[in-house]
Parts: structure tokens; C-alpha cells; sequence
């Protein structure tokens, strides 16, 4: 900064330095916004106030993993296991909806509203690669919620055990069913919390939209299920994101609910499996129309 | 050489209407004005040109690359400014601006470094830290243009920049976009309906009407001499003017002020002055000024409106 310039006002010259270094182009540009969604869904860099929900809600999801693994080392297996790697997601199924509610809206609802997809779309990202990049974003985000208790759990069950090589050896086939069902969760779930958020105009109304959606259905499927009358058993479960994605769970990876409506449904399990695949491809073609409507 | 070539460029929008209709034009580097009502097209050139807009017809180079099928790299190397709002109010100047800056390719670091410099250019200081929601309309333009610039682009679009700007606020963005051109070396594409503000920064100017080229010129050129002399009187000038027709000189008059036609009057030019005093003498019509007349910008469209 040269003395002369400071004091003509509005303008420093301190010269205009070149870029010459490395350039990402579309890679970069993916890995940037996929980077700042994860740090939007967990709050960071932003105030206190933003981190409440999230953080309040993975640490409510891995609770009871611990306490679990903790009943187990004091009490060993007399107690039978209230959880299961294949229970376990259902009986958190409550708090997906707050997270999502809370956090995808973060995602997505700020950029159409105030008409900030034009600056990206000028650089080197296309529509899919952003939509791409903020589903992602939510999907590894869940995670901490649909895998990191589960793992907490194995792990807990392995070292609780006085063989440890033998403890891993039991439950090590476990872990494609608790991976890939933490997946199968985090991509239908951000498939359809971002598709919800995107129609929303402010992010109010988008993590009612979510809540709602959720929620709302949640309650419907189990008051339908195990009515009086038993009539609306088979359909009850297809009611409710959850519980399609659990009746989906059971199909690919097997270990049925006892909570959860799909085991009181005749329907073969591999609906579900369809029906989960219907709900994602849904939530993508919402996703399609919505972004393509939005002009440059 | 042409860092903008476009031949027979045609844009038409479903619903029938032309936005662009065989532009061919090549723009090269310095800042460059370009010109035209709202709704002659500029936007949409810009669009296209950002390999955004696919055209209906013929074909846009930027940078020597084809905007059909490299719109990815091209945006690399551009920076662009809309004329709408586009600012998330929520985050600070510098968390959005080096986002920006990663999302144009630039790597985390390069991307923190250049964005501190950029505000500074722009002249946002202790405000970059602040939620863009609290700025005003003068620095939300400077963000805009921060944005824009971030990733030391080659050339750079702004489409309307001192839109909502109160005039002092306009003359520092004009001084801005002049600077970026003179000392950054970056080439610069202004569109603006506002004239009188093209011609304070544009070295070069394209002028576009309802889709089409109407000139492509150094800015000197549209303000040249014209081969009309400008009289002013304090009275009507319908007099004045019929006795230089007499003499064979072409004037016509508009209430108090009268062109004529230097050609017509002979004599390399000078007889005219001469004519236009001795009339006026004889008629005693006292004279305000006579001037040799400038085009003046308007009258590229004013021209071209009647014709």
C-alpha cells in the first residue's frame, strides 16, 4: 500500500496481482460447495445458535448406542439387547425428521431466494453438478446419524467381549448390513428433504414442509396400522418415508422390526425396495423440474 | 486479436420472441461498451456468451473456445456480474466472496489470499466481516464486482453495473470498471442502456438494436465531428434559415436553433461562417453560439430509429 493513494479516499493501489496458480474447474467447483454444505449442515462457522440442533441431535442419536455398549460391559449378557444393528435406525427414525427439517433448508432454500444460482451457474458447474453436490452434502451429513451410532454399537459389542478376535469374527458379518442400510437411509432421505426444501420460498416454511412430511406421515402409517379392524395393515407402511425405507432395509439386508409397520404388512418386501427407488427418482425429477425452471 | 467472435449469432425464445437475430460481431480487448435498450439483447448475448443460453443459430467463440461445448472452461476464465440481485444476506462479504472464489476452481488458500486482496480493491474494508444483510446498495454493487473479479478472470461481463447506485456511487463504480480495465489488464464488457455512462469507460463500443449489430466502433468515432454547424439565436431561427437557403446553403431550423450544412455552403468549409453572420447581421438576430456539432450517441439509435 503506497502513503500517496490512503488519504484520495475510497481506493487502497496496492496493485493487482496476477493469478497463476492451479485452477480445479469442475472438480474444484463440486468439492467447494459440497465442502460448504457439510459445514452449513453441521453449523460450523456459523453461530452458536446453529450448532444447537444438529450437534443436539447426533449426540441424542448416539446416546443410547452408548448407553447400550455401557449396559453391556457392567452387565454383560444377562440383560438382552434392547438394541440391535437392525432395530437400531428405526428407533431413532424420530429425529431424521428434525435434522432434515433443520438442516436442508440451510442447503438450498438461501440461493434460489435471494437469486444466487446465477453466480454459479457462471462458473464452471452445471445444474446437475450443484444439485448433485448439495444432495451429497446432506447424505454424508446424515450419516452421522444413520452409521456413526450403529458403528458405535459394534464396536462397543467387540470390545465389550473378552476374545476380542473372536467378538469381531461373530459380528464382522454385520457390517455390509449396517453400511449399506446407513446409506440406503442418508441417499432417501436427502433425496427427499432437499427435493421439499427446494419448492419452499423461505426456510421457515421449508423445515415445516419437511416436519410435516415426516412427522405427520409417520404418525398416519402407524395409526392406520393396527387399527381395529387390521384393514389397512398391508398399505399402512407406504405411508410413511421411514417406514418404506425400512421395509426396504429388511429386503436388501434382512432383520425385521418388531416396531415397525412393515412387519404387520403382507406385502412382499421387495415393494418396499420399489418403492424406496420411486421415492428417490421422485424426489430427483422434482429436483429437475425445479432447477431447470430457474433462469440465469 | 478477437477474445469475442460471434457469427450469425440468433437466439429465438419459445413463445416467438427474437432476442438476438444474426449478431456477427467481434469484440477484442480493453473495456468494451455494449449498448443498447433494455430488451435489445444484451443480457442474452452475455448468456450465450457464458455458455449458459444455447443459441438457436450460428455460433460464439470466447477466448477462442466454442461457448456450445466449452461452456465449462470458458466460465473458468470470465467473470460475470448480473444485474440482479444476488447476495445471500446471512453470510459476511469474505465467507461468500472466497466460496465463490473455490467454486470458480481456485484452491482453498489461493482462494482466502485473493479474496482479502479483492475487497480491498473494490474498497470494502472493516464491512467484509459483516453480514452482506446490513450493506448498502453502493456495497452490495462492490460485492457483486468482487465476486466477479475474485478468480483474475481474463474477461470479465457486467451486465448493468451502476444500476440502484445514487450518482456518487455510480461515478466510483465508473472509475472502478476503468480501472480494472487501465491497470488489472482485464478486459471488460460493459452493458448498459446509459449512454452517457458507456462513453465515461468504454475505449470500444458495440451498439445492438433489437438483436442486430448497428455499429461496432472506437468510441472516438461516435463522437467525431459531424459536417453540421450548430447555430444557436435568441429568436426563432426560421428567418435566418431561409435567407441561407437563398444562397444555396442547406440549413433547417427548430425553433431557436438552425443546422447547416457546411458542404453545401463551398469554400472548404469557412464561407459558411461568413453566410451566417451577414444574415444574421442583415436580419439583426443576435447569435448565442455556433459550433461545430459532435455526434452525440443518441443519435446512433435516434438515426437508426427514424430510418
Amino acid at each position: 500500500m503506497t502513503a500517496g493513494t490512503e488519504a484520495s479516499g475510497t481506493i487502497f493501489d496496492i496493485g493487482y496481482r496476477r493469478y497463476d496458480g492451479p485452477r480445479l474447474g469442475r472438480g474444484g467447483a463440486i468439492g467447494a460447495v459440497v465442502q460448504a454444505g457439510l459445514r452449513a449442515v453441521f453449523g460450523l462457522g456459523r453461530s452458536g445458535r446453529s450448532k444447537i440442533i444438529p450437534w443436539g441431535v447426533v449426540i441424542l442419536a448416539i446416546l443410547p448406542a452408548i448407553v447400550a455398549v455401557a449396559v453391556r460391559v457392567l452387565a454383560g449378557e444377562i440383560i438382552g439387547d434392547l438394541y440391535s444393528y437392525e432395530n437400531y435406525l428405526w428407533q431413532i427414525g424420530g429425529l431424521f425428521g428434525i435434522f432434515i427439517a433443520a438442516q436442508a433448508p440451510e442447503l438450498v432454500v438461501n440461493d434460489i431466494r435471494y437469486r444466487v444460482l446465477p453466480l454459479y451457474f457462471s462458473r464452471p458447474m452445471s445444474r446437475v453438478d450443484y444439485v448433485a453436490s448439495k444432495l451429497a452434502a446432506l447424505a454424508v451429513g446424515l450419516l452421522a446419524l444413520t452409521l456413526v451410532p450403529v458403528l458405535l454399537l459394534f464396536i462397543g459389542r467387540v470390545l465389550a467381549t473378552e476374545d476380542l478376535l473372536a467378538a469381531f469374527g461373530d459380528e464382522v458379518g454385520s457390517l455390509p448390513g449396517i453400511i449399506g442400510s446407513a446409506v440406503l437411509h442418508a441417499v432417501v432421505l436427502a433425496s427427499i428433504g432437499i427435493a421439499i426444501s427446494s419448492l419452499a420460498s423461505r426456510r421457515a416454511y421449508a423445515a415445516g414442509a419437511v416436519l410435516a412430511v415426516f412427522l405427520i406421515s409417520g404418525v398416519i402409517s402407524e395409526a392406520l396400522s393396527g387399527g381395529a379392524l387390521n384393514a389397512f395393515d398391508d398399505w399402512a407402511p407406504f405411508v410413511s418415508p421411514l417406514s418404506i425405507i425400512d421395509g426396504a432395509r429388511q429386503w436388501l439386508f434382512g432383520g425385521e422390526v418388531a416396531q415397525s409397520p412393515v412387519g404387520s404388512s403382507d406385502v412382499p418386501l421387495p415393494f418396499f425396495g420399489a418403492a424406496a427407488v420411486l421415492l428417490t427418482l421422485g424426489s430427483w425429477l422434482v429436483l429437475a423440474f425445479r432447477y431447470r425452471r430457474i433462469t440465469v | 486479436m478477437a477474445l469475442i467472435s460471434t457469427r450469425a449469432l440468433t437466439k429465438r425464445y419459445p413463445g416467438g420472441v427474437t432476442a438476438l437475430d444474426g449478431l456477427t460481431v467481434e469484440i477484442g480487448e480493453g473495456v468494451i461498451g455494449l449498448v443498447g435498450a433494455n430488451g435489445a439483447g444484451k443480457s442474452t448475448l452475455i448468456k450465450i456468451l457464458l455458455g449458459l443460453l444455447e443459441p438457436t443459430d450460428g455460433e460464439a467463440t470466447v477466448l477462442d473456445l466454442d461457448t456450445r461445448t466449452d461452456g465449462a472452461r470458458i466460465r473458468e476464465l470470465v467473470g460475470y456480474m448480473p444485474e440482479h440481485d444476488c447476495l445471500p444476506p446471512d453470510v459476511s462479504a469474505t465467507e461468500f466472496v472466497s466460496h465463490m472464489a473455490r467454486v470458480s476452481g481456485l484452491p482453498a488458500g489461493a482462494a482466502r489470499e485473493r479474496t482479502a486482496d479483492i475487497l480491498r480493491h473494490v474498497g470494502l474494508y472493516e464491512e467484509r466481516y459483516r453480514p452482506i444483510g446490513g450493506y448498502s446498495t453502493g456495497m452490495k454493487q462492490r460485492v457483486k464486482l468482487a465476486q466477479s473479479l475474485v478468480h483474475d478472470p481474463r474477461l470479465l461481463f457486467l451486465d448493468e453495473p451502476t444500476n440502484g447506485l445514487d450518482p456518487a456511487g455510480r461515478d466510483e463504480m465508473l472509475e472502478l470498471i476503468e480501472r480494472i480495465g487501465r491497470d488489472f489488464g482485464i478486459t471488460v464488457v460493459v452493458a448498459s442502456h446509459l449512454l452517457g455512462e458507456i462513453e465515461r469507460v468504454a475505449g470500444w463500443l458495440v451498439a445492438i438494436d433489437a438483436g442486430r449489430l448497428l455499429r461496432t466502433a472506437p468510441l472516438t468515432s461516435f463522437t467525431e465531428r459531424t459536417g453540421q454547424l450548430l447555430v444557436e439565436t435568441e429568436d426563432d431561427a426560421d428567418r435566418l434559415a431561409e435567407r441561407l437557403m437563398a444562397r444555396g446553403i442547406e440549413a433547417t431550423a427548430a425553433g431557436r436553433t438552425m443546422l447547416v450544412d457546411i458542404a453545401s455552403a463551398g469554400g472548404g468549409g469557412f464561407d459558411v461562417y461568413d453566410a451566417v453572420r451577414d444574415d444574421a447581421v442583415a436580419l439583426g438576430l443576435p447569435i448565442i453560439r455556433i459550433e461545430h456539432r459532435r455526434h452525440q450517441l443518441e443519435d446512433l439509435f435516434r438515426d437508426e430509429g427514424a430510418a
